[in-house]
């Protein structure tokens, strides 16, 4: 259930670029170590673990919206050169962290310590919290997306951006935000997985392929972005523990990529 | 034997430079040069892959680990001996091979996704990592394979045998791409659709050419075994594949010798600065990577000096290809059924298209189909044409029950589409395009630009009534819709099809030029050798040329009858003046 939590939170930024952008964000394990990053700073400045979580995220955002000027603008009729200028972007900010903390692998503390009795089980309160953290994320999108009139703008960019640039819907605007918040939400990501892993230079990069894998099968919708997590990564879970954990490593990118031979337009339709 | 001059000239001059260059340098660059020799091996394959045909692919970097680890499984298990290494190539090269098939499978099918083949180009890498990683002391898990014994060569054997691979292979490729053959690759990145319309197994052509790749990637991993005596998991890594093709990118991609030089000069200077200042290296790299990309997509190399891409780069033909009449089919005896279509459907989700739709045409006839908007006409055509469009019903085509085979096969049994926006291959000349159209027929050589161009006396008839046989060696992209319109037509009629599909053939040509062409239509029906299906809004143009008129309205047929007949009738007046009938 964690890991699916925390896919889903992964995933969910990488989503909503996607969908408005029809752009893979290939930087957001970049944003995502950033975000880890800020939480670790935040920690070591002893700061409460909890404010960790927005300095995380207004890190996660400033990068993006700085990105989404002066890299990915010029490059939305060439979508795979996107995805190749958001890798270099990846790789800059690894190695920019590297230089500023060095590569040694870090631990932050969690805020929440402790195991909470639940039907009988004891479990990391940390691990619950997480749970509710990415429905917590889950709801606010649907609600951006479906009740706020930034949703509906956005909804129309992601249907027919010629039309809704024609009906006077600043589809630069609409971009600019999308990208800056999906940053944002890998940033909150990053911080929000640290204590449960360790934070080193390249932790974003198994977590993006996961995450890219999991947006591609389910197209632009939330609702089967968290069916889609719940199933790859209760399946990586289980394939960990009954066979290796290499094998569970990979279950998702295989998986997905079968699906995707089989279904091409993903589970959505 | 011209075009083959300067790709040899160039071979030889490289050749002799590898041979001599050891004595200049000292030991440590020669060992480096022998890795970046390698490489760039490798991202010559990406280069075939990405810049020509438009894979943007990260999964090379398997294969190259592949072949590495076949050489180094071999020579540990076994130990060394001649025969040892040749059966260790050979696993190499199968081993790439058979990787290659199950890529391109699951990567090329009818439909596929650019965006989708590259995510299983990822996909393979990461796969193949883990495997090495799982493989315990058979792979030597994470600290990889050293220690076993290779041929005993020195470095500057080494760098003379690594170095005479890379010559060899680029000088191939390079001529490969070059010729006509090579220039299937090319529309391929341009326009798939229209490839498979012109009787190309796309999916097949895209195996192969990843196959072929995938070999060359192996057998530089099998050399770098050789030659380093180490291998490790991280050469088949999802990370050295991006590598690739960051270096492509800065080499500039599409021009193949970029790409090499450019691989070359990173992978040497990294050598150099690593050592000393590792990080800031890296950084730089992805940074200069980024403005790559956003400001110079052709590379660095191409934009260094427009001297160097005029010799690097396939030259335009200065001389197109001669045109030459090809031998004409001749004409069947008889007016043979040539479409029969029985009960075709086709919805989406509820929205039924075409409700059951059966008629049949011979050869000798020129059919209109004609109708508002929304009757399902194109949709008509569609399915027609492709197998899997429609929802129930038979085709057949020339006698053949099209089932559910895609495009490809239906032009084997003798079809051939024009599309409602002409679908050119851009970057091609007018004569490479007519060539990719005749492929078909004349089997394109792989190495050499053949001089003359085969063509059947219809297509010669349009060039000429439209100019293009004066333009022959200029781009497509380059002209006018209405050109481009002709052309399209020209390239249909060169498959020497016997069903010929034209949704709006004649949309953006000046009068003088529809004249014509319908005069050209009309005399190919007449020999009996065609049978023609027109969708037009031209109601002009349908009446001076069409032999029959079959009127659709809300994916029904309404009416199928002569001009006349249509005409006068009053219920085609009441579906054109928007009464419902």
């Amino acid at each position: 259930m964690t890991t699916s939590a925390i896919l889903f939170t992964v995933a969910a930024g990488l989503l909503i670029v996607f969908g408005v952008m029809k752009i893979v964000n290939f930087a957001h394990g970049g944003f995502m170590t950033l975000g880890a990053y800020g939480g670790l700073v935040a920690s070591q400045l002893g700061l409460s673990p909890w404010l960790g979580l927005p300095v995380a995220f207004m890190a996660g955002a400033v990068c993006g919206a700085l990105v989404e000027r002066f890299v990915v603008r010029p490059l939305y009729i060439r979508p795979l050169d996107a995805i190749l200028a958001t890798w270099g972007l990846g790789i800059i900010i690894g190695q920019l962290l590297t230089l500023g903390f060095g590569r040694e692998v870090q631990f932050v503390a969690p805020p929440l310590t402790g195991t909470i009795d639940f039907l009988g089980e004891a479990y990391s309160a940390y691990r619950l919290f997480l749970i509710l953290a990415a429905m917590a994320i889950g709801g606010v999108f649907t609600w951006l997306l479906t009740g706020t009139r930034l949703g509906l703008a956005t909804n129309a960019v992601i249907l027919n951006e010629d039309l809704a640039r024609g009906l006077g819907i600043n589809a630069g605007l609409v971009r600019f935000a999308t990208f800056s918040l999906g940053s944002g939400l890998a940033g909150l990501a990053g911080a929000l997985i640290t204590p449960l892993s360790s934070v080193d230079p390249n932790m974003g990069v198994p977590w993006l392929l996961n995450a890219f894998m999991l947006v591609m099968v389910s197209g632009s919708s939330l609702g089967t972005l968290l069916a889609a997590s719940v199933l790859l990564g209760g399946a990586q879970v289980v394939i960990s523990s009954l066979f290796s954990p290499v094998l569970g490593g990979l279950t998702i990118v295989v998986l997905a990529a079968l699906l995707l031979r089989i279904r091409p337009l993903g589970l959505a339709r | 034997m011209k075009a083959l001059l300067r790709p040899m000239l160039f071979g030889v001059a490289a050749l002799i430079v590898v041979a001599v260059a050891p004595a200049f340098l000292d030991d440590y660059t020669v060992n480096i040069l022998v890795r970046s020799f390698l490489f760039a091996a490798v991202a010559l394959s990406v280069d075939v892959l990405w810049g020509t045909t438009g894979f943007l692919t990260f999964g090379q970097s398997a294969f190259f680990g592949a072949g590495a680890y076949a050489a180094a499984l071999c020579f540990t298990r076994y130990g060394y001996s001649p025969e040892i290494a040749v059966l260790s190539l050979l696993a190499a090269i199968g081993a790439a091979a058979i990787v290659a098939l199950l890529q391109g499978w699951l990567s090329f099918y009818q439909g596929a996704t650019p965006l989708y083949a590259s995510v299983v180009s990822l996909v393979v890498p990461v796969v193949a990592t883990q495997i090495l990683f799982s493989g315990g002391t058979f792979t030597g898990s994470s600290s990889g394979l050293t220690g076993y014994d290779v041929m005993d060569l020195s470095v500057e054997d080494w760098f003379h045998l690594t170095g005479a691979f890379l010559v060899v292979v680029t000088v191939a490729v390079w001529v490969f791409v070059r010729s006509d053959a090579g220039r299937v690759l090319v529309a391929l990145r341009d326009n798939e659709t229209r490839c498979a319309y012109l009787g190309l197994s796309v999916p097949k052509i895209r195996i192969a050419l990843l196959v072929g790749t995938a070999v060359i990637a192996s057998v530089a991993g099998w050399l770098y075994a050789g030659s380093s005596g180490v291998v490790a998991p991280e050469l088949s890594g999802f990370v050295f594949g991006t590598e690739l093709v960051i270096w492509v990118a800065l080499g500039g991609r599409g021009t193949l010798i970029g790409p090499v030089i450019g691989t070359i000069a990173i992978d040497v200077t990294s050598a150099y600065l690593s050592g000393s200042l590792p990080f800031l290296w890296k950084l730089l790299l992805g940074i200069a990577f980024i403005v790559v990309i956003v400001a110079l997509p052709e590379g660095l190399i191409p934009a260094a000096g427009a001297r160097l891409r005029r010799l690097f780069r396939r030259p335009h033909q200065t001389t197109p290809p001669r045109l030459t009449l090809a031998p004409a089919v001749p004409a069947p005896a008889t007016s043979a059924v040539a479409v029969d279509l029985h009960d075709v459907r086709r919805s989406f989700g509820s929205l039924a298209v075409l409700r059951g739709i059966s008629f049949q045409a011979r050869l000798g006839e020129l059919v209109s189909l004609v109708g508002p908007n929304g009757a399902g006409k194109t949709t008509l055509m569609r399915c027609l044409s492709d197998g899997a469009e429609r929802n129930g019903g038979r085709v057949l085509l020339n006698g053949h029950d099209i089932a559910s085979l895609p495009p490809h096969r239906c032009v084997a049994f003798g079809l051939g589409r024009k599309f409602q926006t002409a679908l050119v291959f851009d970057t091609l000349t007018v004569a490479e395009c007519l060539r990719i159209a005749r492929t078909r027929h004349d089997r394109p050589s792989l190495w050499r630009q053949a001089d003359t161009l085969a063509l059947p006396e219809a297509v010669l008839q349009i060039l000429r009534a439209t100019g293009l046989d004066k333009a022959l060696g200029t781009k497509a992209g380059t002209h006018s819709h209405g050109q481009k319109q002709s052309l399209e037509l020209a390239m249909v009629m060169a498959l020497e099809p016997s069903v010929v599909l034209l949704d709006e053939p004649t949309a953006g040509l000046t009068r003088q030029e529809r004249i014509q062409i319908g005069a050209i239509l009309t005399g190919l029906v007449a020999t009996g050798r065609l049978c023609l299906l027109l969708v037009e809004h031209d109601l002009d143009f349908v009446r001076e040329i069409s032999s029959r008129v079959v009127v659709l309205h809300q994916g029904a047929l309404v009416l199928d009858g002569t001009v006349e007949d249509v005409v006068a009738s009053d219920l085609v007046r009441s579906i054109y003046a928007g009464e419902s009938p």
